[in-house]
């Protein structure tokens, strides 16, 4: 993740002097996160969402300021305000979404942590990921998918850094307990209910 | 095709030896079911478009807000700091040239405008008289520029001001609470300090008899601050009155 760091930090500061091509790296590099870290929000509408993203992100590249890691940090910021757009109108159309409805039918503790690792789908993964508590949900994926560093997350989320690692933390730890599964690596005391 | 999402492919591996580190870790595992495997070679298409298009319009130029700042914080503020340093430089020698200005442009105005400049010291000089020689000058010296008269009469000049000052500053020095009136600061500030009044008022004084003698009534202009200064040293003994009725126009 790191050494993709200076890569895209270096495509975008070429992209700022007017290159094009390093422009489409840039994108190649941050896109999957983004759109990833979309999905967990606005489910199937994030492939438009982060297309009118990256409209702005193109249009603003000439102010942003800073290396790769930074780069990341200011498309999550981006794309999470259109995003927010996104929700807001669809609060003034309400429809119901696939994520909500096949809650109930999330895929129950796998027996073993090699079938839970084959069988996890993107799918079932975004249906975990939906079902945990708002800024939990957006906690872990900025930290994990979009691979956002502690202070980054919270500067995307306008939140403090330690309310943002708590939440990332109880995140993971309830998607592990869905999954069977370790891999929290920092094991705070596992009390049932107490997210939120 | 695999280097197109560099980190589901490390997690790719990962998933394939889940073994090897004895647990799989959920943020790879995550990490590799939600990020897009592939980028969608329309939508960069339309990205690239966009960027061309904003970058033959000019965009890239544009102004950095802060929301679009992500260097390292440290980094941040020693440049935030920097500015604000700047503007404080910058706003400083903008008011001191203001200042400066101020000045030149008030003792210019007693070169250029020698009708106005001869018939202000003559009245708002003296505080009180002013009112009654008003009404025998004004027919002569009003005519011209009345609304200009009204303002002089009301609002003496700062160069005026400073002269009259000048004047009346040798007496008065030595009284540390005369001093401290406003007036008398303005003009310490003006001359830029207490040790630097003597020079800047001989400076302002050397200005103001050669204005006085650009036309007839000068000789009368030139004798006038002479009774001015007769009033002047009365005021010694209250020092605080004339001060306060020149320098709060």
């Amino acid at each position: 993740m790191q050494a993709r760091d200076a890569e895209l930090g270096a495509a975008v500061a070429r992209a700022q002097e007017g290159d094009e091509v390093a422009f489409a790296a840039a994108y190649r590099i941050v896109q999957p996160g983004l759109l990833g870290y979309l999905r967990g929000i606005v489910g199937d509408d994030a492939e438009d969402v982060a297309s009118d993203a990256w409209l702005e992100i193109a249009r603003d590249l000439g102010r942003f300021r800073g290396d790769g890691a930074g780069f990341r940090g200011w498309t999550a910021t981006i794309a999470r305000h259109r995003a927010l757009d996104h929700l807001r109108r669809l609060k003034v159309r309400p429809r119901a979404t696939a994520l909500e409805q096949d809650l109930l039918e999330l895929p129950g503790a796998y027996n073993t942590h090699d079938q839970a690792l084959e069988s996890l789908s993107t799918q079932d993964a975004l249906r975990m990921v939906a079902g945990l508590p708002r800024d939990q949900a957006e906690a872990v994926l900025l930290r994990v998918v979009v691979g956002l560093d502690g202070p980054a997350a919270a500067r995307v989320l306008g939140k403090r850094p330690g309310a943002v690692r708590t939440a990332a933390h109880r995140g993971l730890k309830r998607l592990a307990q869905q999954l069977g599964v370790g891999g929290v690596t920092d094991e705070g005391p596992r009390t049932l209910g107490e997210s939120g | 095709m695999g280097e197109r999402h560099g980190h589901g492919g490390s997690s790719d591996r990962r998933v394939a030896h889940p073994g090897e580190a004895g647990r799989p870790d959920l943020g790879e595992l995550l990490a590799s079911a939600v990020r897009a495997e592939t980028v969608d070679a329309e939508s960069e298409a339309r990205a690239v478009a966009a960027f061309r298009t904003a970058r033959d319009e000019g965009a890239l130029a544009a102004r950095t807000r802060r929301r679009d700042d992500w260097r390292p914080r440290e980094q941040r503020r020693a440049i935030r700091s920097l500015k604000a340093m700047c503007a404080v430089l910058l706003a400083s020698l903008t008011l001191g040239g203001v200042a400066v200005a101020a000045i030149g442009s008030a003792s210019d105005e007693d070169g250029d405008d020698q009708g106005r400049a001869t018939a202000r010291p003559s009245r708002s000089v003296p505080d009180r008289p002013a009112a009654e020689s008003l009404p025998g000058e004004s027919p002569t010296l009003a005519t011209p520029d009345p609304s200009g008269r009204g303002r002089a009469s009301a609002h003496p000049t700062q160069a005026q001001d400073t002269v009259a000052h000048c004047r009346a500053y040798d007496s008065v020095k030595d009284r540390g609470k005369a001093l401290n009136s406003t007036a008398w600061q303005r003009l310490v500030t003006a001359a830029g300090g207490e040790d630097k009044v003597a020079a800047y008022c001989a400076e302002q004084l050397a200005d103001a008899p050669r204005n006085g003698n650009g036309n007839g009534a000068g000789t009368g202009n030139t004798k006038q601050p002479g009774a001015t200064q007769g009033p002047a040293s009365p005021a010694t003994a209250s020092p605080t009155k004339p001060a306060k009725s020149n320098g709060k126009p």
